[in-house]
């Protein structure tokens, strides 16, 4: 019947939705990712995949003026001035990993590397594992948030991830070099697989300081 | 009334104005050093409250003190202030704990002393029983409400955010009630050895009436609230400095049990309540607020391990309950002398 709103929980509620929806770009950018680079490995550099990295750099942007938004937002609303510090340093890391999937994204677009068929299966292995790392990310960072015994259970996942996606990329990268590609196609190759590895390197980075903070904030 | 009066009775305007800079600081310094709250509306609040609190709940704990002697001479009330002023002060130079109901109750048996008065000392037990439960109590509740809190938080999986605007809005209100219980239970440190020789008259201002006492009151309101507006800033900056890496959470914590120690040992309503009950109720006995303070930051330190605790401070609080009291005494008995042989007034009348 009747609907108040207080300025003051209207303000942070607003802010509140931004953060949450920062978490979910890392979602949506690790999810178009995947299905573009699926799209690569079976078209290339084909206009199919030019519009999910047009995609892709929308999310990147989008985050970005989020980032900005949630920042900004935190000084004026003059919130949690006693570790406003670590949430701005997380918003920080967050916005790094969905602005390392768009640039790898690109790089593919830019450099349009041949991946010879044998290494698919592999690389889409990887791409998962980083993938899913991202989100496990997400999960643990919304956590962090609301419910601090959620964070450990998520980093876990990110931990495991991560090491994965070690073991993987370190296998195709000795397989590469095992093989009779010239050694530029090798070198490019080896590129861009430590490019994608680094996404989950990123995202295992972010969970260790939300650690640290949860420690913190648990005082 | 002439304007002797008022230069009487500034030594315990003073007291009042030492309470606003010390003891207020204590209650607003975490949130106003963590900058939750603006100096400002923490100042507004707290001056507002603690007028509020000793005009109309400050009467238990003077009635108290008047038991324990009834000071007859406005020069015996000021010598009596005057030396609980300087103990107070002195004592917070050397760095111990103090309080100013230790020092006004040494204050009123010097002057007993020297009036050659009886002391009535189950009212001075139950006096030295409040200041010994009172850090005790404090901590307890400490520990208690922190529980409580901490598992309400992670039971409704509160938002970071909004938590941190609960928590803004619980430090204004635990604030504005501990202030409340703060004028509530330590006016009759600033005021309660000028009742018996007060010369006011009740007054009605439209709609609101306060008797003599609760005009003394007020002027000694007024008093503790100059005292945080002109120099409780500076105070809560170096407590926010000193305890800044205490959380707001913490904080609230530490200002709750803190306003509800003040107030279960000024109210008198609850006192009744509770004896309608037939459960035990706590005397109505000025306490330490700086102790109940740190009562309940030792609780919550015990409660997480003991890990970095200043266990010397426990020895200051003990070496307090006595020193303070005993040097007011002492002072209060000699200055006694002074004012009555050398500036020929009268501190009693027999």
């Amino acid at each position: 019947m009747f609907h108040v709103k207080i300025p003051l929980f209207a303000n942070t509620k607003k802010l509140e939705h931004k953060i949450d929806e920062l978490h979910d770009k890392i979602i949506e950018i690790s999810m178009v990712f995947k299905k573009a680079f699926h799209l690569f490995l079976q078209e290339k550099r084909s206009a199919n995949y030019r519009k999910l990295s047009k995609e892709i750099k929308t999310i990147e942007h989008d985050a970005d003026v989020l980032r900005r938004s949630i920042e900004s937002s935190l000084y004026l609303q003059n919130l949690i001035p006693d570790f406003r510090g670590d949430v701005l340093e997380l918003v920080e890391n967050l916005d790094k990993v969905i602005n390392e999937f768009d640039e790898v994204a690109h790089q593919f677009y830019i450099e349009n590397p041949d991946v010879p068929k044998v290494y698919h299966e592999k690389m889409e292995e990887l791409v998962s594992e980083v993938c899913e790392c991202a989100e496990n990310l997400a999960f643990a960072s919304r956590a962090f948030f609301r419910d601090f015994s959620a964070v450990r259970d998520y980093s876990k996942k990110v931990y495991f991830l991560e090491h994965e996606s070690d073991k993987t990329t370190a296998k195709l990268k000795e397989e590469i070099f095992s093989s009779d590609l010239e050694l530029a196609h090798k070198l490019q190759l080896k590129t861009f697989l430590s490019e994608v590895a680094d996404i989950a390197d990123l995202a295992e980075d972010c969970v260790d300081q939300l650690l640290i903070y949860v420690i913190k904030r648990d005082i | 009334m002439d304007l002797t009066y008022f230069f009487f009775l500034s030594s315990g305007l003073f007291l009042g104005w030492s309470l606003g800079a010390n003891d207020v600081s204590n209650i607003f310094g975490a949130a106003v050093g963590s900058k939750m709250l603006k100096f400002k509306t923490a100042a507004l609040i707290a001056s507002f409250f603690i007028i509020i609190g000793a005009v109309y709940s400050g009467a238990g704990t003077t009635q108290t003190l008047s038991s324990l002697g009834e000071v007859n001479t406005i020069a015996g009330s000021f010598m009596v202030a005057l030396s609980a002023a300087i103990t107070v002060y002195f004592m917070a130079k050397t760095g111990l704990t103090t309080s100013t109901s230790q020092a006004i109750v040494g204050g009123i048996i010097g002057w007993n002393l020297y009036a050659g008065k009886s002391t009535n000392l189950a009212v001075l037990l139950q006096i030295v029983f409040g200041w010994v439960v009172c850090p005790f109590l404090s901590a307890a509740i400490a520990v208690l409400l922190y529980f409580f809190f901490k598992r309400l938080i992670n039971k409704l999986h509160i938002h970071v955010l909004m938590q941190h605007q609960f928590l803004r809005i619980g430090l204004v209100l635990s604030g504005a009630f501990c202030t409340y219980a703060l004028g509530a239970n330590n006016i009759a440190n600033v005021m309660g050895v000028f009742v018996d020789s007060s010369p006011f008259k009740e007054v009605e201002f439209g709609f609101l009436h306060l008797n003599a006492e609760q005009v003394l009151f007020f002027l000694g309101g007024l008093a503790i609230s100059a005292g945080i507006f002109t120099y409780s800033h500076k105070v809560m900056a170096t407590i926010g400095k000193n305890i800044i890496k205490m959380s707001p959470f913490i904080a609230f914590i530490i200002i709750s049990s803190q306003a509800l120690v003040l107030f279960l040992f000024s109210s008198e309503s609850l006192r009744q309540t509770l004896h309608a009950l037939c459960l035990p109720a706590f005397p109505l006995v000025p306490v330490s607020s700086t102790q109940a303070v740190i009562g309940a930051i030792l609780g919550i330190g015990l409660m997480k391990g003991g890990r970095g605790i200043n266990w010397s401070i426990t020895g200051k609080i003990v070496l307090g309950w006595f020193t303070t009291p005993l040097l007011t005494l002492f002072l209060c008995f000699t200055c006694l002398f002074f004012l009555e042989n050398v500036f020929r007034q009268i501190v009693f009348i027999p």
